[in-house]
């Protein structure tokens, strides 16, 4: 009988990341929607509401669902609380695993419900410059903002990547046994124009 | 269009795929016992020349060998089609169950039959006093446990069951209402062990277990705790006794006393689940023309299984009550005593009653297995040890034990017994006082696992003897031997070792290995760099054998020489079948090539009869039954606590000695032309096999062929068939086994049964002209019997992760005969692998975070890998057998004990920590090392 | 539903009508009653279940069948452990898993078997240096769980029928 404890999340923004980035692997689940950009009106500074959003949409970025696989080493990471990926693989030449164990031979283009195993058809580790896993918001904003680190993305690029990319989209839908991301991508993609409309600021830690 | 199975199975055979498929007919499948008999006259013996096991080409070619692997149409006679059950599990244990979702299920996916505890009353079935608890929760009540089952869905058609099986998976199927809390029930049983030795080692003891008896404590009233102290009224006299004792002694050890080195100890152990690969699997047919069930099980304790399930459906109401049960035991994907005395079976059984005529597979998932399986115990033990500071000799030991059962009773209140009373290990300490309780839990329920509650308290032992040691300054190894039991000292129970005490010998080599010897530079190297290196050792051992241990087995021999054997003990990969066959060897001349294990059922012509707990029954009363000579005081045991190559292979090779004495002997004599009268007669002791001849001094050899074939033109004995009993000793009887030259011959034996087969004929009983069953009082001994195991281990930790590498092991280990001396090395090997996760990588969280709630899987609970251990870096040392004849040990558990304790030794020389619980994580060893 | 076909030891099943759902493991075991590839989690974690797949390239790799279905392999020739032994000659690595008593309940024998044999196929194409095949073994059998042996004569036996014919699989010296 678990039930999804639901809470306002009233705390200020910076100490926010901290709890968020301490509660990845804490007992009590975070809140799994996602405030509309829209929600941030009445924070009038604009360098304030664009930390605001992102520190919502950091939500999404410091989800197991996605720092799973921007893990800070080789290998992927699992579950709700990140344990190491079983069987143990590593990221390979190329981010889809090594020669004996290449990742889309059990991930295939598609979850597999019977087998609980999720899918789509780029399943792969994040490069090491897109590692997230125990970075602070700030960092990860500043990461994501460096095209050196993003896959030499303009921060615009940013709006389809996080809000239309299907592989990101998988954390939605990420089959039985897995928590979604909070909210839906739609709203990740507002919170990313918006933010990025806002001049993409970052959170101060 | 689908290939039909017997097409299909057609071409398979015609690829020229494995050898046991390609002994099909052209339709026709080979019986069960076919397959299961190996390795089978058609093809390679690897065992013939010792080049590998009796099951060695049936395992690498996959060969249908375990229960999981058939279906309907495998089995001759059955009907074609399997059906498909699903045991549904409660997740939840505080809460009352009110039903299950099957609005779920409709349409297609609907099950055929939906069996629940309300069927069972109306079916009117019994639950076996060990099984103890509603095998269904009934609608209204709260689970006694997290994973009590709730219902079984039987499906006709493969795909609705498949389809079904998603559909219920997640936690809302099973229903429940009001919260409850957790039910409480009595405890599994709570015990005292106490010893004080007498002033000198060869007087006899002031009190001990062996001398008045076991004790356990009393209750409050409507209380589940025991009450430990000597309270007369509540505890009755035998109790306060042993309880006035023991407190005696804990006073000694608290009492402030300078030249007494006390520890007080606490450590805490996990629960863990023996991940044998193959989960839990059965096949049922209740063909209800002929009444009968017919069932295919894997299971470690056949016999106990198959009355289990006589028992359940014993009073059954028409037409739920079959007039036979065809029981069919299979190879087993592994075991570690969790397939032994498992509910499993009983539901396999219902799954076929409730679905007459039609064939019903019951397999449970991994998620199942963890939800369902029988587990480790959790421990938390307090130990206190004294040591007197001038001698280095332990003088006092105090412990608490209590152990959590989980939901059903199973083994807890013997794993506690048997905890408790290894709780000293190899040494020899002349006060004793040790308490043990097994509770009931809402866990899981935790049963026989590989070493059966002795690991728990060996790690706590062995770590607090080397703080020990540490504190006196003392060398570890000189401790130990300062304390150890010697060969005819007295155990915690007060009895004498009888088996061959090897300590000082294995100390010994533990002190030479360069392991040891190198400790201190490895540790100097480890202190200048990223890694910590540390060493460590333990040394324990194992009692083998349950106290009451059985042996069933046949032998015959056919006119070309070829040998068959069967035997009631299970093959789990413990490797039996080869053991046997080794066995039998030395008496026969050959290696079987058709050994049939897990049978129950082929002894008939003995016509045994059992009554009464061989555990519990007076000697008066074991007197009186022993006077009929088809009176055992039981048939067949499970095969457990490493009784396989000791008990498992005893009676065959009695069978065989018989075959040989009174078959194949004579007819040598014949072919020497030796008169029976002549003196060299009655030397049948000093022949010799040698490559498949017969050697006697001065005679020409003769091949194991000519001679059988002169057994049967002369019509001598060519089977055999024996029973046999251990009570820590094994029965004795006589057998007035007549015969041409042997006329009024007797053979007395260590067996308590007989019956033997002449030429091709038939078997005939020879019932037993007296017999010595071993004398009751021996049930409290607790252990006579044990094996020796030691383990030698450097480990280095990288400080920045704590990741922790086994940079060297080293093993040794003695096991009598070893039978299979390569089974035996793979036993170690696989051993130090299970204490290698039990330690550093294996746990289950209690309750409602645990397996219990059916979300655990191999993702979550980490076995060892081979990335985990030292692959080419552990060293396993086998001794000799201390003299030519010494019988087999059973080692398969004692293995795995030194490996953990002298892992935490080991962790401990190179943080400087001690924990205190397992599993010893990377990231405590990371803290350890901040 | 898809209509599979598949070629398996060699020769072709199907076409069979056959759910989009079904594991290749179910179809295996259940449809064809090839039991020779076991189910041991169902989650892909002991490659109990893993077949031998042949690539179109000539190169083979293994796959679990537990987390997969049955259509994906649509088209593919695979192999399992029923194909090993041909004409009843068991295959080297069979032979030394027997003479090794590499393993005791037998039950992963079938994934390790698989494993070993593509990792032989693997270096007769791309050779090793003598003083790489403890760890190439070791990386290619690391996904294999064995609960019963300590996997030390698992390796051991692949060692040596490697070492056996070292002009087919080590790189010269």
């Amino acid at each position: 009988m678990k039930s999804e404890t639901r809470f306002q999340l009233l705390v200020p923004a910076a100490a926010l990341t901290l709890s968020l980035l301490a509660g990845y692997a804490a007992s009590q689940p975070a809140s799994n929607t996602l405030a509309l950009p829209e929600s941030f009106a009445s924070v009038s500074d604009t360098g304030a509401r664009s930390v605001a959003m992102f520190t919502e949409l950091g939500k999404v970025l410091t989800h197991p669902r996605c720092v799973n696989c921007h893990p800070a080493g080789d290998s992927p990471r699992q579950g709700e609380v990140g344990h190491l990926h079983q069987p143990p693989v590593t990221r390979g030449v190329d981010g889809h695993g090594s020669v004996t164990m290449r990742c889309p031979i059990c991930h295939q283009k598609a979850n597999f419900e019977p087998g609980r195993v999720p899918g789509h058809p780029e399943w792969h580790l994040a490069p090491r410059s897109m590692a997230w896993e125990g970075k602070t918001l700030r960092e990860i904003c500043e990461q994501i903002k460096d095209p050196a680190r993003n896959g030499n993305r303009k921060v615009e690029e940013l709006i389809h990547h996080i809000g239309e990319d299907t592989l990101v989209g998988w954390a939605w839908a990420p089959g039985f046994g897995r928590q979604p991301a909070p909210g839906t991508q739609k709203i990740a993609g507002a919170l990313v124009a918006a933010w990025v409309e806002t001049g993409a600021a970052c959170p101060a830690k | 269009m689908r290939p039909s199975r017997r097409e299909f199975v057609k071409w398979v055979t015609a690829s020229g795929i494995a050898l046991s498929l390609s002994r099909l007919e052209a339709a026709e499948e080979p019986g069960f016992w076919a397959r299961q008999t190996l390795p089978g006259r058609q093809g390679w013996n690897p065992a013939a020349t010792g080049v590998g096991r009796i099951d060695g080409v049936a395992k690498v070619t996959g060969a249908k060998l375990y229960a999981s692997d058939y279906r309907a149409a495998d089995l001759p006679g059955w009907p074609a089609k399997t059906a498909h059950a699903i045991l549904v599990r409660a997740p939840d244990a505080t809460h009352v169950y009110t039903g299950m979702d099957l609005a779920r299920l409709t349409g297609a996916l609907k099950p055929t039959v939906v069996v629940t505890a309300a069927d069972l009353v109306r079916a009117g079935t019994r639950v076996p006093e060990f099984y103890a608890g509603d095998l269904f929760c009934p609608v209204g009540r709260t689970p006694i446990y997290l994973g009590q089952p709730v219902a079984l869905l039987l499906f006709e058609e493969f795909d609705a069951y498949d389809q079904a099986r998603l559909k219920i998976r997640d936690g809302g199927f099973v229903r429940f209402a009001e919260e409850t809390g957790a039910v409480v029930m009595p405890d599994f049983g709570a015990f005292r062990f106490t010893r004080v030795a007498g002033p000198t080692p060869e007087a006899p003891d002031v009190y001990s277990p062996v001398l008045a008896g076991w004790v356990s404590p009393g209750k409050f009233q409507n209380a589940e705790r025991p009450i430990w102290t000597p309270l007369a009224i509540e505890t009755g006299a035998a109790y306060a006794k042993a309880a006035t004792y023991g407190g005696q002694i804990r006073t000694e050890l608290a009492a402030d006393n300078p030249n007494l080195l006390m520890l007080d100890r606490e450590f805490e152990t996990q629960s863990v689940d023996p991940m044998f690969l193959e989960p839990e699997t059965g096949l049922a047919w209740f063909d209800s023309r002929r009444e009968v069930l017919e069932l295919v099980l894997g299971s470690q304790s056949p016999y106990e299984a198959a009355e289990a399930l006589a028992y359940m459906l014993g009073q059954a109401r028409s037409p739920f009550k079959p007039a036979a049960i065809k029981n069919l035991f299979a190879y087993m994907g592994g075991g570690f005593g969790g397939r032994d005395h498992t509910p499993f079976p009983l539901y396999v059984a219902l799954a076929g009653i409730f679905l007459p005529g039609r064939p019903v597979r019951l397999a449970q998932d991994r998620y199942q297995q963890f939800q369902g399986g029988i587990k480790r115990h959790a421990f938390k033990m307090r130990t206190r040890i004294g040591v007197d500071r001038t001698t280095g000799k332990i003088s006092g030991f105090a412990a608490d034990h209590v152990l959590d059962g989980g939901g059903l009773a199973n083994f807890s209140s013997s794993v506690a017994t048997v905890a408790a009373v290894a709780a000293i290990g190899i040494y020899d300490i002349p006060k004793v006082d040790v308490t043990t309780v097994a509770l009931h839990s809402r866990g899981v329920t935790a049963g026989s696992m590989r070493c059966y509650g002795t690991l728990q308290t060996i790690t706590a032992l062995e770590t607090i003897i080397d703080e020990a040691a540490a504190a006196l300054r003392l060398d570890p190894i000189e401790f130990r031997r300062r304390n150890a039991l010697k060969t005819g000292g007295k155990t915690m129970t007060g009895n004498t070792y009888l088996d061959s005490v090897r300590t000082p010998e294995i100390l010994d080599k533990l002190e030479r290995h360069p392991i040891w010897q190198q400790r201190a530079v490895h540790k100097a190297r480890g202190q200048q760099g990223g890694i910590a290196v540390g060493t460590g050792l333990a040394c324990t051992n194992k009692n083998y054998g349950t106290g009451a241990d059985c042996s069933l087995g046949m032998v015959e021999i056919d006119p070309q020489g070829r040998i068959a054997i069967h035997g009631d003990h299970t093959d789990m990969g413990n490797g039996i079948g080869t053991a046997l066959a080794n066995r039998v060897a030395a008496h026969l001349g050959g290696v079987a090539d058709a050994v049939t294990v897990h049978d129950i059922e082929s002894y008939a012509p003995l016509a045994l009869v059992t009554s009464g707990n061989p555990y519990t029954m007076n000697q008066a009363t074991q007197d009186a039954a022993g006077k009929n000579p088809r009176w055992v005081p039981e048939i067949s045991s499970a095969t457990a606590a490493s009784n396989g190559a000791h008990v498992g292979t005893h009676a065959a090779a009695e069978a065989a000695r018989v075959i040989f004495r009174f078959g194949l002997w004579p007819a040598a004599l014949d072919l020497w032309g030796i008169a029976p009268t002549h003196p060299t007669a009655r030397q049948w002791e000093a022949a010799r096999w040698q490559d498949g001849q017969l050697v006697m001094p001065g005679l020409a050899p003769l091949p194991l062929s000519r001679i059988a074939a002169k057994v049967y033109a002369r019509n001598g004995v060519t089977g055999a068939m024996a029973h046999a009993f251990s009570r820590w000793g094994w029965s004795r009887a006589t057998f007035p086994v007549g015969g041409q030259t042997n006329a009024g011959q007797s053979w007395t034996a260590d067996i308590d049964a007989l019956a033997v087969r002449k030429g091709g004929g038939k078997y005939a009983r020879i019932d037993r002209s007296n017999v010595k069953f071993p004398p009751t009082d021996n049930n409290r001994i607790g252990t006579v019997y044990s094996a020796m195991c030691a383990t030698l281990m450097r480990v280095e930790i990288v400080r920045a992760s704590g990741a922790l590498r086994i940079a060297k092991a080293y093993s040794v280990l003695e096991c009598g005969k070893a039978l299979v001396p390569d089974i035996v090395l793979g036993q170690a090997q696989g051993g130090f692998a299970m204490g290698v996760g039990y330690t550093l990588l294996e746990h289950l969280p209690p309750y409602e975070g645990g397996p219990g709630n059916g979300e655990w899987n191999l993702g979550r609970y980490v076995v060892a890998r081979g990335s985990d251990l030292p692959l080419h870096d552990l060293e396993i040392e086998i001794l000799p057998p201390v003299r030519p004849d010494e019988p087999p040990k059973g080692i398969a558990e004692v293995v795995v004990k030194p490996v953990v304790p002298a892992l935490l030794n080991a962790i401990f020389d190179a943080t400087g920590r001690r924990f205190q619980s397992l599993p010893v994580t990377q990231d405590m060893l990371k803290g350890a090392l901040a | 539903m898809t209509a599979l076909t598949i070629t398996i030891n060699g020769r072709v099943v199907g076409p069979v009508d056959v759910r989009d759902e079904l594991t290749m493991n179910d179809f295996l075991r259940e449809h064809l009653g090839m039991t020779g590839t076991k189910f041991g989690c169902g989650a892909a974690q002991c490659l109990s279940c893993a077949i031998i797949v042949d690539n179109p390239d000539g190169t083979s790799h293994t796959s679990p069948t537990c987390v997969v279905s049955a259509v994906s392999f649509n088209g593919q020739k695979v192999r399992t452990v029923e194909g090993h032994a041909k004409n009843g000659e068991l295959s080297a690595l069979q032979k030394a898993f027997v003479d090794h008593f590499a393993f005791q309940c037998g039950y992963c024998t079938a994934g390790f078997l698989n494993e070993a044999q593509v990792l032989l196929e693997r270096l007769a194409k791309t050779p090793v240096a003598r003083t790489d095949l403890e760890k190439a073994v070791a990386e290619a059998l690391d996904g294999h769980l064995c609960r019963c042996t300590g996997y030390i004569k698992y390796h051991e036996a692949v060692r040596d029928v490697i070492l056996a014919d070292a002009p087919r699989y080590l790189a010269k010296a």
